[in-house]
């Protein structure tokens, strides 16, 4: 899988872990990728089914991981999703009709919606998931709201250069620019403003230490 | 009037063991599945050259359909049941600017 992802041209990989996976693996599992010539991160997949479930589960992971995803399952986990300053990336599954990204959680959305398309397209390309997709990518234009384009692979054979994503977001509906941004800078910025916030300089935002140079 | 084309590195992970004719038809099904007829004569894909060994393609297609031929290659998930991913390695106006880096 490191191997394809290097091929690809990737510099770096959010993993998606298991939150009871021992340290040693997780350090092994990231050293396989970092001797590859990938760095990666940390990201964690959150899926609460309520309100207060996601507060909660915010507080517990959102201090241990680098990338905080929330699958929306229904609406008003949506809607605090949306809005919460820790949820760096929302996503909605297509094939769950009770909740879809709308206009009203475009405005709300202070993260980044994640298009998760290969996983999505590979094996069952049904009309309905395309024009779902292409509407809530023109949502998301239209609101100007940060789009991270993601690839979603969970093997090597899934795995796809980031132009070719880029590529299928366009077709969809997403502008060029929007898509390109998609797989480039807002991944990036998502990761860089996380690891700040994580570094021990960091006190809140605007917030932070600088050691004097003189001494 | 002259048609400008591009061209695209193609390739194949991980190795299997896929012929030129397969892939040249599964690239085709993929553009006419989601484009359409009329989409497929306006992009006209063409494999160009295929390396069995070293699972690598060149492929090509007008100007125009760039993106869309580049998604169309994105979109092939598997070729006659051997699941495969081909990854677009570079894009060029020529064949020649495909070699110069790979």
């Amino acid at each position: 899988m490191a191997e394809s992802m290097k091929i690809a041209g990737y510099s770096a990989v959010a993993l998606t872990l298991p939150t009871g996976l021992l340290q040693d693996r997780v350090v092994f599992i990231r050293h396989i990728f970092t001797s590859a010539g990938i760095e990666t991160v940390l990201r964690t997949d959150l899926a609460p089914t309520s309100r207060t479930e996601l507060l909660r589960l915010l507080r517990r992971y959102r201090s241990l991981c680098d990338v905080v995803a929330v699958k929306c399952t229904n609406e008003a986990t949506a809607r605090v999703a949306c809005r919460d300053r820790r949820v760096d990336v929302v996503f909605f599954d297509p094939r769950n009709h009770k909740v879809r990204f709308n206009h009203s959680l475009a405005g709300l959305l202070r993260g980044a919606v994640e298009f998760n398309l290969i996983a999505a397209l590979q094996g069952q390309t049904n009309s309905n998931f395309i024009s779902r997709t292409s509407k809530e990518m023109g949502i998301s234009s239209e609101h100007k709201n940060r789009v991270v384009l993601s690839s979603g692979c969970t093997s090597p054979e899934m795995t796809r250069a980031p132009s070719q994503i880029a590529a299928i977001a366009d077709a969809l509906g997403l502008s060029l620019e929007q898509s390109r941004l998609g797989v480039s800078k807002v991944p990036e910025g998502i990761i860089l403003r996380n690891l700040d916030r994580r570094s021990r300089e960091y006190i809140e935002e605007g917030v932070k230490v600088i050691l004097s140079k003189a001494r | 009037m002259t048609v400008t084309r591009r061209y695209f590195l193609v390739k194949i992970v991980p190795q299997q063991p896929v012929s030129e004719e397969q892939f040249g038809r599964a690239l085709t099904d993929s553009v006419r599945r989601y484009f359409g007829e009329i989409g497929l004569c306006r992009i006209d894909p063409r494999l160009i050259r295929f390396d069995e060994k070293e699972s690598r393609a060149v492929v090509s297609c007008r100007k125009e359909g760039a993106g869309e031929m580049e998604a169309a290659i994105g979109l092939i998930s598997d070729v006659s049941g051997l699941a495969i991913a081909p990854i677009t390695l570079k894009m060029s106006g020529t064949i020649k600017g495909l070699g110069r880096r790979h």
